[in-house]
């Protein structure tokens, strides 16, 4: 196809957008044409689903211009970006999980009866042929809570089809999927783009990119790095787009920590599962030392946050033994294990980090307020001080103190609650996930501050996707996957690529080794 | 997802002004509802009747009560719970006194500290249920509320028990009948110098405790209160106690004010305490709001209603106002910028 000779079916020019003075997206330039599948790639926190959604419709406030077939447009919502024909597949599923699917597939707008009310059959009928379509047999009555969630991302991608939409954009549209899946969503893929459809293609995948898209675009810190032909793009030029040049040079300077003695052992731990979503320890030995960075790796749904959950006594009873400075412990919950000298971060901070109404003060000081209290009385000028040591520390701004900690970008929200964790003076740190959506800058500050406490002899593991992460911060890393330690790797002779493969799976390592790039 | 009206931008510097309104918006609004008041005061022989001190007075002992409850509501309302059951406490407590003062043998101290003791443990039960089996407090108090009055009634024989002092038998000692009479040369009532005691004891434990901190990070986020080692079920349990604690003393007080221990008394008076906590800038989402605020709501609805009354305004129509004055109050909140904390 003469890509000069097709005119663009969506255009953005110099679109911007910015949040509290932090730029999300920096005038970006973005097009799709009629028949095209458009890969967008990037890092976490890189632009990429704000970009997206000024697209949808469902962020305002941006700058620059999108042109729909040419005609500038500016949509007010989702709905009047659907009334437009533009559709977005969430990578958070957005169904009403006690409603049945067909319900799900026309909410908001069910079609009526002559006497004006919901014409269920009809929506049963057109649902059941939009599944077959994509071609999974679900009875659209069922309640789409009792589905996979491999089927309800499939429900999603029905929906967007119901639209009749010509632009459509997936973000992360298979992370759910299995391959059979997979192989059905691109032969749909395959439809639409024959049908004149222009498609947005979010995902990490690689393999996937190369076999579905037509161009790819990289977006770093929220602008446009980098284009490529999405089919002679190797894994390796997309990596060093998304990642850049800056990212070597923030991951601590100097010697590693050299291990001053064993601080945690952990002994066949295991947890009896006890919901299906979850992917609790199954007997995982592994142990730190003092002033030690142990990586947790491995992907999504390897086990990863339970493991450390377990180990701050929210994640169920184990078996097993946990050793910490040689003594067995049983943290019964955070309370227990912030008095062993345990401190966690979690992965989502908005969810589980912080009450983003408070103040940047009562969210850094809440650990300690009640060991620092007297006769249960908190002397006010140990509290300022003891939260403006750790601002000035994490590089926050002193007087924000009393700010709202929303109000604060992600990078410094994420420092907040790193801070109330080294406030409790741990000797193991458990983070997780510490770095996502946070941009560069906050980045390193946090690695700093990692190395700053790994020097006072803190043990730390530290949970993270990124491989890049993981060996740049990290002594060693343990691989796991399915609730169990698959391999440890020494990060000093261990390569992204061998680490990622190791996440995905023996075969995988072989694949890689033969091939060098999928 | 819906595109809402534009609000003004208040963190802006030039908006300084608009943050300490929102901050004391009760306080602002009972000012300008005491402003208002002042000028439709009618007169008697030349003096505006509303600014008498002994009409003043009387406003905070009609809101005392409530004003009691309204406190302990206060906390249970910043964990971003509610408890239903005060009202019903109220009237199983001013009951459970009256029958001790007036039953052989008890005096008058224990009578009031096994009252108290009975609604602390009401509340601390309750709390209990909520954070144990994990139900609503909405579900949990709306149970409660039920079997306090059941118990009210119980002990009372479904009667009303009637105080009498003296110190013959089936007397209560004199010093009870205090509660209905006024101090500092006949000036303050009782009542009132309880209410203030009380608030201003919660004051002092809301700035400056540790629980105090433990209860607000409960309400704004009890996942991450909960990891950050808050011990969010005891916080719970303790708020739902003194809840209860402070509705049997609003129930002491009651039965002293009028000489008489009502089973059926306190209906829907955790309506008023609720009324005066929203009136007073507290979330029920949780997490912010003060007591400060609910003491202004308190006392802006006492003055409301004492300005209606002596206005003759029909007490149906009193009804209607109070119940605009709690949807403004609501819709000032939700314009509240977050950086009001």
């Amino acid at each position: 196809m003469d890509a000069q000779a097709v005119s663009s079916l969506v255009e953005l020019t110099g679109v911007g957008k910015s949040y509290g003075g932090v730029a999300a997206v920096r005038e970006v330039d973005f097009s799709v044409r009629a028949g095209e599948v458009h890969a967008l790639l990037g890092e976490n926190g890189a632009g990429k689903s704000t970009l997206m959604k000024i697209l949808c419709g469902e962020v305002g406030g941006y700058h620059g211009r999108i042109r729909i077939d040419g005609d500038p447009v500016r949509f007010s919502g989702p709905a009047d970006a659907q009334r437009a024909g533009v559709a977005m597949i969430h990578q958070e599923l957005d169904l009403v999980p006690a409603l049945p699917i067909a319900d799900n597939v026309f909410l908001g707008r069910e079609p009526r009866t002559r006497v004006g009310t919901v014409d269920r059959r009809r929506m049963q009928r057109e649902t059941a042929h939009l599944l077959d379509r994509i071609g999974i047999g679900l009875d659209p009555r069922r309640p789409v809570e009792s589905l996979r969630t491999g089927e309800q991302q499939l429900v999603t991608i029905a929906k967007a089809l119901s639209f009749e939409a010509r632009v459509i954009v997936m973000d992360e549209p298979t992370s759910a999927l299995s391959a059979p899946e997979i192989d059905r969503l691109f032969t749909v893929i395959g439809e639409l783009r024959r049908a004149g459809a222009g498609i947005v293609y979010i995902s990490h995948r690689m393999d996937e990119i190369g076999r579905v898209a037509d161009r790819a675009t990289v977006l770093r810190n929220g602008s446009v790095v980098a284009e490529f032909d999405a089919r002679a793009m190797t894994a390796r030029q997309a990596s060093a787009a998304m990642v850049g040049r800056p990212v070597e040079s923030v991951f601590r300077a100097g010697a590693r920590g050299a291990a001053g003695g064993e601080l945690l052992r952990v002994q066949d731990l295991a947890v009896r599962s006890r919901s299906p979503g979850r992917r609790d320890p199954a007997g995982i030995s592994l142990h730190v030392g003092r002033g030690e960075i142990v990586g947790l790796a491995g992907l999504l749904g390897a086990g990863r946050t339970e493991l450390l959950e377990t180990l701050y006594g929210v994640g169920g009873r184990p078996t097993g033994r946990i050793l910490l400075r040689g003594e067995e412990i049983r943290p019964r919950g955070p309370r227990a294990a912030l008095r062993h000298g345990i401190a966690f971060v979690p992965e989502d901070r908005r969810l589980a980090g912080l009450a983003l109404d408070h103040s940047v003060l009562a969210n850094t000081v809440l650990s300690i307020v009640d060991r620092i209290a007297r006769i249960g009385v908190v002397p006010r000028r140990r509290e300022r001080g003891a939260a403006t040591e750790v601002v000035d520390r994490l590089g926050v701004k002193r007087a924000s103190l009393r700010a709202p900690v929303g109000s604060l970008s992600g990078g410094n929200q994420q420092k907040v609650v790193l801070g109330r964790g080294l406030l409790t003076d741990p000797v193991l740190l458990l983070l997780d996930e510490p770095t996502r959506g946070v941009d560069i800058g906050a980045k390193a500050e946090i690695y700093r501050l990692l190395g700053e406490a790994s020097s006072r002899g803190v043990g730390v593991l530290l949970a993270s996707s990124e491989p890049a992460e993981l060996i740049g911060v990290c002594d060693r890393v343990v691989v796991l996957r399915n609730g169990r330690a698959v391999r440890e790797l020494d990060t000093a002779t261990t390569t992204e690529a061998e680490l990622l493969a190791f996440s995905m799976g023996e075969g995988a390592v072989e694949g890689l080794v033969a091939g060098g790039t999928p | 997802m819906t595109k809402v009206a534009e609000l003004p931008d208040l963190n802006r510097p030039g908006n300084g002004l608009l943050v300490p309104l929102f901050r004391f918006q009760s306080l602002f609004g009972l000012v300008l509802v005491f402003i208002a008041a002042v000028v439709f005061s009618p007169t008697r022989r030349g003096e505006l009747v509303f600014l008498d001190s002994g009409n003043l007075f009387n406003v905070v002992r009609s809101m005392s009560e409530i004003g009691i409850l309204a406190v302990g509501m206060t906390l249970v309302v910043l964990i971003g719970g509610i408890d239903l059951s005060v009202g019903s406490v109220l009237g199983l407590a001013s009951v459970g006194v009256a029958v001790l003062l007036t039953g052989p043998g008890f005096g008058l101290v224990p009578a009031v500290l096994l009252v108290l003791a009975i609604g602390l443990g009401f509340g601390l039960l309750q709390g209990f249920a909520i954070t144990s089996f994990g139900i609503q407090a909405f579900i949990v108090t709306l149970a409660g509320m039920q079997i306090a009055r059941g118990l009210a009634r119980i002990w009372s024989g479904g009667q009303g028990v009637s105080i009498t002092y003296g110190g013959g038998p089936g007397q209560a000692p004199v010093v009870f009948s205090l509660l209905g009479e006024r101090t500092f040369n006949g000036l303050v009532p009782i009542p009132a110098l309880i209410f203030a005691v009380v608030a201003v004891l919660a004051v002092v434990l809301l700035r400056v405790s540790a629980f105090s901190r433990h209860v607000y990070a409960v309400g704004g986020n009890e996942k991450a209160a909960r990891l950050s080692g808050v011990p969010v079920k005891r916080v719970k349990i303790i708020v739902f106690g003194l809840c209860g604690l402070l509705a049997a003393l609003a129930g002491i007080v009651h039965a002293g004010q009028l000489n008489f221990g009502g089973p059926n008394d306190g209906a829907m008076y955790e309506l008023d305490a609720i009324a005066a906590v929203v009136i007073g800038g507290t979330s029920l989402m949780g997490g912010r709001g003060s007591v400060v605020g609910t003491v202004a709501g308190a006392l802006l609805v006492g003055v409301l209603r004492n300005i209606l009354a002596l206005r003759n305004v029909d007490a149906n129509v009193q009804l209607l106002v109070i119940g605009l004055v709690i949807v403004l109050a609501a819709s000032l909140q939700r314009m509240r910028p977050a950086s009001v904390s």
